[in-house]
């Protein structure tokens, strides 16, 4: 404060007399001026003091808006991390196998090839058995606790439902996959309920798999 | 009167200046400091930048272990109390009752929190709250809920590679490669401090990181989640049919000694082991020696082809016993007659005393030396935390049965790795390549520094090996397995096994029966080895071919194998 005010105001007095004394050596007419020059001083004073709260009131504004973004940020990375730890408990292993399983799809160990060069088929195609790939083991117990798993309890069921549900509507080929027994009925319910609300047409092309 | 005056004003404005020019001098410079100090404490808020331990990926890049925020949920026990939301007076037991049910925690045991110690103003409710249910529990606006972040180690495939990944404990990582690799894996918070209004807000420009965070880095290993997944379900099937105490697998790319899979059975769930017993948290084919029985005899027999003691077509004479010294006998599993064998028929049938005719032409250093070749006697290259040496008896304790016992598996402890590595050399024309299990470590700036490769060892010829992997065909293509072991479309080679355990008296009752082999015959690429610990249902080795016919076929079809295409030209097995 005393640093802003100190100098112009003597400096000015003493670069003054110079020239009006020269003109006007009269001492009422150098009042008019020094008024003048106080309230230009003034003035200034003030607007730089108007202009640096304005631009503090600005900055933290700012603050409160980064405070703000940031807080978005970490909601949009939390919604981020959500979705990714689903995304990873439904690509698990066992849980792709129990959602397999509860649409009636069964493992094949013996595929055969066609080779696209000469259309020769290597191997030896050999049907699965409708009962492979049908139970997912519990890994931790020994045999103390041994018993099969059903493939599908109310989790999975739930999350095939879920998963269903959120591959959408122009996705929906998950429901060609018809239940491969009376044993699954039950089971591929809740799936074909969602899955086939909506009414899709393949109109003859191959439904592709819905892959990540 | 006036220059008195004037004096008077003078001594009084240089007073004044003087108090005020000391008061200056003792806020500015001589307490400067302490005041600086004591007002920045006011504002200061110190925080801790979080930095993420690394992940832990399978090759594919699936995690199978990483960090995740969660939340703990405190309150505020002076201040928890009954208030008002949307006009509705909410009493504190339907808070704790709302709590409950997002969370799962008991509704009565954090009344008893909060309400234990009233004067308290910190007390825990809930720990470890996903994202999710924070955000559900911030929309019940309690106002004495305080949510804060933590970061938390989950492993989203649970038990699938437990005993590989290891866990960590509370404070600091407890087994497997989180142990291991933990200077890769490790972070180090960071610690930032900022100054905050009256309100809360952060002052611009008042942050300063103190201590950077320093990320982890990520361990690359060379598992396929989901054949090690397919792989625990048929131990765990097949295992559980057979009421055996345990089963352990792996699968490896003959090429560069890869582990696409090493599995352990029963096995454990990383992200909640504490009902689980300590002998089911490791990785038992790195950690534990067995005694691997016929199933060395394919090694055996290929180090006395590589050492010229014989050949696929040699004809030799298998007795029904054979005397290593008066009144010690070696004997068959079955056959106790002279049978007249070639050396391919010897490990086609298994015959005890046909290879211990064979191993008697062997002196019995070289015969060690080729054991160690083979990698038994030393951990693999892997050098898993806790792996076992296994025992290759040299010298003194090499006694004179143990010398023929260790060419069909007895008197010799190996581990399922060190057998995986010694069958990958017979697939590998001779040529033994460091098992890997490490790709290496992904530093937080994205490069892989990758695990040294080490040394290949040609331990026997391609010749011998090629030898050994025909007459294992025949195993599968002609022997009583045949049925059970055969994949349409392939050649298989695979050796039976059926060892004894010893324990304090010599040899027991109790098996370990096990199944080693190698596909497609041809041009070896993946070599499979399964193994079960004390069955019950049946004690001899056919009872494991089921789960090593099913893991191979997966194999071959998980990484599109080609169908063999030329036959097979099987040695001849009798003469």
């Amino acid at each position: 404060m005393t640093a802003l005010a100190a100098p112009p105001v003597s400096r000015i007095p003493r670069s003054r007399p110079v020239a009006p004394a020269a003109t006007r050596p009269n001492g009422g007419t150098r009042a008019a001026p020094k008024l003048r020059y106080i309230a230009v001083t003034l003035a200034g004073i003030f607007a730089i003091l108007g202009g640096q709260l304005l631009l503090s009131i600005s900055v933290s504004s700012g603050a409160y808006e980064i405070s703000s973004l940031k807080g978005d940020m970490r909601n949009s990375q939390q919604s981020l991390q959500i979705v990714a730890e689903e995304i990873g408990a439904l690509t698990a292993p066992d849980t792709l196998a129990s959602l397999a399983g509860s649409m009636g799809m069964v493992e094949d160990n013996n595929p055969a090839y066609l080779r696209v060069s000469d259309g020769a088929v290597l191997g030896e195609a050999v049907p699965a058995a409708s009962t492979s790939g049908a139970t997912v083991y519990p890994v931790t117990a020994g045999t103390e606790n041994y018993a099969p798993a059903p493939i599908v309890t109310d989790v999975t069921t739930a999350l095939s439902a879920q998963a269903l549900a959120e591959v959408g509507a122009e996705e929906a080929t998950l429901a060609v996959v018809t239940p491969a027994g009376e044993a699954d009925e039950r089971v591929i319910q809740p799936a074909i309920a969602v899955a086939a609300t909506p009414t899709v047409t393949f109109g003859g092309s191959i439904p592709s798999p819905v892959t990540r | 009167m006036t220059g008195r005056r004037m004096a008077l004003a003078l001594v009084l404005v240089f007073v004044i200046s003087a108090l005020f020019l000391t008061r200056l001098v003792d806020v500015q410079v001589v307490r400067a400091n302490e005041l600086q100090e004591e007002s920045e404490a006011v504002r200061t808020t110190n925080e801790t930048v979080w930095a993420s331990r690394g992940s832990i990926v399978d090759s594919f890049g699936n995690d199978l272990a990483l960090d995740v925020d969660r939340y703990d949920v405190s309150a505020d026990p002076t201040i928890a109390n009954d208030f008002r939301r949307n006009g509705e007076t909410v009493s504190l037991e339907t808070a704790m009752a709302e709590i409950a049910d997002l969370t799962g925690a008991a509704a009565e045991e954090m009344l008893y929190a909060v309400r234990q110690d009233p004067d308290a103003r910190f007390t825990y409710l809930v720990k470890g709250v996903s994202p999710e249910i924070r955000e559900m529990l911030g929309e019940l606006r309690i106002p004495w809920l305080q949510m804060d972040l933590v970061r938390e180690r989950t492993y989203p495939f649970g038990p699938v590679a437990g005993n590989i990944t290891g866990m960590l404990g509370t404070d600091r990582p407890l087994a497997g490669i989180e142990l291991d690799w933990n200077d890769c894996l490790a972070a180090e918070n960071g610690v930032a401090t900022y100054q905050k209004g009256a309100d809360g807000v952060r002052l611009p420009g008042t942050t300063t990181t103190l201590t950077e965070p320093v990320h982890g880095g990520d361990v690359v290993l060379t598992l396929d989640s989901d054949l090690q997944w397919y792989v625990l379900q048929q131990l765990a099937e097949h295992g559980g049919r057979l009421g055996a105490e345990s089963a352990s697998a792996m699968v490896v790319r003959v090429t560069d000694g890869h582990i696409l899979a090493a599995a352990d059975w029963p096995t454990f769930n990383p992200n909640d082991f504490s009902q689980t017993p300590t002998e089911n948290t490791g990785a038992r084919t790195f950690s534990s020696p067995y005694e691997p029985g016929s199933i060395m005899k394919a090694i055996g027999i290929a180090m006395l082809i590589d050492g010229g003691y014989t050949y696929a077509e040699d004809r030799i004479i298998a007795p029904g016993f054979f005397e290593v010294y008066s009144g010690k006998f070696i004997k068959n599993f079955s056959v106790a007659s002279d049978t007249q064998l070639t050396t391919a028929g010897v490990l086609y049938s298994s015959s005890n005393t046909g290879i211990s005719v064979l191993a008697k032409r062997m002196p019995r250093e070289e015969a060690t030396r080729y054991f160690q070749q083979f990698g038994f006697g030393s951990s693999t290259a892997v050098n898993f935390l806790g792996e076992s040496q296994g025992v290759v008896n040299t010298g003194d304790s090499l006694d004179v049965v143990t010398r023929y016992n260790q060419f069909f598996g007895q008197g010799i402890s190996v581990t399922a790795a060190q057998m995986a590595g010694s069958y990958q050399a017979i697939a590998n024309d001779g040529v033994r390549v460091p098992l890997r299990l490490v790709e290496g470590c992904r530093t937080n700036e994205g490069e892989l520094v990758t695990t040294p490769v080490g040394e290949s060892i040609p331990v026997v010829s391609a010749s011998a090996a090629r030898q050994v992997v025909q007459s294992m065909e025949a195993i599968v293509s002609q022997g009583p397995l045949k049925t059970t072991l055969s994949i349409p479309g392939y050649r298989v080679a695979a050796k039976t096994g059926t060892a004894e355990i010893a324990n304090s008296s010599g040899y027991g009752s109790e098996r370990v029966i096990s199944l080693a082999g190698m596909a497609p015959a041809e041009d070896p690429e993946y070599v499979v080895l399964v193994s079960f610990t004390k069955p019950q249902t049946s004690r001899v080795s056919t009872a494991a071919a089921p789960a090593f016919h099913d893991v191979m076929s997966h194999v071959l079809k998980h990484y599109r194998v080609a169908p063999s295409s030329e036959p097979a030209i099987l040695p001849p097995l009798t003469w």
